[in-house]
């Protein structure tokens, strides 16, 4: 435990949450960058199972799942009475990229960025896992445009029959209409709702529907596909949380994202269906013709960073160019010497 | 909905060079601030609305950052108030290099695409040759033959008249122009030499008045132009206006 404890030298305070705080550090055996989450030892009721909740799902789950588009757990040690987690260092989130306007997001980014989120999704969903809480803050991107997953704290096993759920996950902006109704039992499909969420967010660069209450958040849904109705959501009445709600007409997609294309929008309208059953899977939208279409996703070297990662990758790109002109300098000087 | 205006001849639905687009209701209040706006209507046949003008436009993001996109967007080339608007559409490589795509005029509110030099050479040509084979079968239904004078020229028994006479009317009707046009040709073709100045110019004209005299030495040359053209349709036109009296 000691020498756990020496491997990994702390660099920087990078945040603190509800349940942790997260530290830069160095590990000095692989003198990779890493960042390590300590565990908040919570109140007594939270604690009485030995270990907080979230942290527990995410050394569960994460310990199983290796994929490049979702973080990767690459240590866990506990020291007196806390627990740390150590994962993959990532410079910086979609939410700072969606608010950062000196980034131009092309529709090249946002298919790079999609594809990245659906492979990683499709993975999750393929080993029987739900997400939960998806949204930009927990769509990690590092300074190579790689885009992991982050933040399993809600994460659970999904498909056993009967087994109760709660309604109350995923941040409001992006959950689904059928949990905002209250269903206790769903699938894939909320992680798909909230994906189409994110994508519609990287093309306007605000929340498509930022409700301030759950009824809002509704209301909002519908002024844009208009309210659900037997036909097209069969055993909508059956929620326990349903409500009617006023007709409302639906608008065109096409007057929201005045910029998209035709193939982008009909993945934004196979993702975004109030009808859970009727929403694309991963793989399905996966195969949608947005993702052969042209232009092709950007390279995750190419891809554009906030402008605080920026600076640093600039500064030291330039020390390494100076270093390397000094180089060539030393070298042609040698060579004058040689001569 | 007669508001829109799409026509386009029936048949060349893919060729944009035939198509022009108007919106009634924009028309009376175009000015060089809105016509941006005005062109990137979604029933503009013309506007790819995956541009970058309109990605920027829905990311709400500053107007500047255009120079920093590369792709296609469109740009407001040339303003002649109140009648004339000139549109690029062009592929941004960096800030400092645009390679031009097509240009679209708008001129009294109508938008239309400006032709590229292979197209208007095309339609000229197949125009010319058009006639000039119409104009041989035309000659050739004069034509007699009689075993003791050999091939000769009949145009009596046909009516040669009539067809003068209607040749004579058509004349003049193309030749007009309004005062207006003729002043605006003479500022484009005013503009036109500013940017591209003849190089022939004798120097003694020069220092009376340098642009007056640029325009009129283009005038003489587009009138020139003008009377070839004039002397072209002249030599072919007969043909077909008669082509249907004889069928």
């Amino acid at each position: 435990m000691e020498n756990k404890l020496k491997r990994y030298e702390k660099i920087a305070f990078l945040g603190e949450g509800q349940f942790a705080t997260v530290f830069k550090a160095r590990d000095v055996e692989t003198e990779n960058i890493v960042a390590v989450k300590k565990i908040k030892l919570g109140s007594r009721v939270e604690a009485q199972d030995g270990i907080n909740r979230t942290a527990l799902r995410e050394i569960k789950l994460l310990q199983e799942l290796h994929h490049e588009n979702l973080i990767g757990l690459l240590d866990v040690f506990g020291h007196m009475s806390n627990v740390s987690l150590v994962f993959d260092f990532m410079d910086t989130d979609l939410e700072v990229v969606i608010k950062d306007n000196t980034i131009i997001l092309t529709t090249a980014n946002i298919k790079s960025y999609t594809l990245q989120t659906l492979k990683g999704l499709e993975y999750l969903h393929l080993n029987w896992i739900l997400h939960r809480d998806l949204k930009p803050n927990n769509l990690l991107v590092n300074d190579k445009g790689v885009l992991k997953i982050g933040d399993f704290g809600l994460a659970k096993m999904f498909g056993s029959p009967n087994r109760v759920n709660t309604h109350q996950v995923v941040t409001r902006w992006y959950r689904a209409p059928e949990l905002l109704f209250g269903a206790k039992q769903y699938g894939t499909c909320i992680d798909i709702w909230a994906v189409g969420c994110i994508l519609a967010e990287l093309l306007l660069r605000v929340p498509l529907f930022p409700g301030e209450s759950d009824l809002d958040q509704l209301t909002k849904i519908f002024d844009v596909f208009g309210n659900p109705t037997e036909e097209n959501w069969p055993g909508i009445k059956t929620l326990s949380d349903f409500i009617d709600f006023k007709p409302l007409p639906a608008i065109p997609l096409k007057s929201i994202f005045t910029a998209a294309g035709d193939d982008l929008l009909e993945l934004i309208s196979s993702m975004l269906v109030l009808n859970p059953m009727a929403r694309k899977t991963c793989r399905e939208c996966l195969k949608m013709p947005f993702f052969s279409n042209k232009p092709a996703p950007t390279i995750g070297s190419k891809l554009p960073l906030p402008q605080n990662i920026r600076k640093v990758a600039d500064i030291e790109r330039q020390s390494l160019k100076r270093k390397l002109l000094d180089a060539a300098e030393g070298g042609s000087l040698s060579k004058r010497l040689f001569i | 909905m007669n508001r829109l205006g799409i026509t386009a001849p029936s048949g060349v639905a893919d060729n944009t060079l035939g198509l022009s687009w108007h919106d009634s209701t924009w028309i009376p209040i175009l000015n060089t601030t809105n016509v941006m706006e005005y062109f990137s209507q979604a029933s503009n046949p013309f506007f790819d609305r995956t541009c970058n003008n309109e990605i920027v436009k829905m990311q709400r993001l500053n107007p500047d950052q255009l120079l920093n996109m590369s792709g296609l967007e469109y740009a407001l080339l040339h303003v002649q108030e109140p009648i004339l608007y000139v549109i690029r559409k062009q592929h941004r490589h960096s800030p400092q290099q645009v390679t031009p795509l097509a240009e679209y005029y708008i001129i009294a509110g109508i938008v239309y695409q400006a032709p590229d030099l292979a197209s208007v050479l095309n339609s000229r040509l197949l125009s010319a040759v058009y006639h000039i084979q119409s104009s041989f079968e035309e000659a050739f239904n004069f034509s007699r033959y009689h075993p003791s004078k050999g091939y000769y020229w009949d145009f009596k028994s046909q009516k040669g008249a009539e067809k003068i006479k209607t040749v004579e009317k058509e004349k003049p009707k193309e030749e007009s122009s309004s005062l207006f046009q003729r002043q605006r040709v003479d500022m484009l073709l005013g503009e036109l030499i500013k940017k591209f100045p003849l190089p022939a110019i004798p120097s003694q004209v020069k220092p009376t008045n340098p642009a007056p005299v640029k325009t009129e030495a283009e005038n003489g040359v587009q009138e020139n132009k003008e009377k070839v053209e004039v002397k072209q349709e002249a030599k072919v036109k007969p043909p077909p206006e008669k082509k249907p009296r004889l069928n």
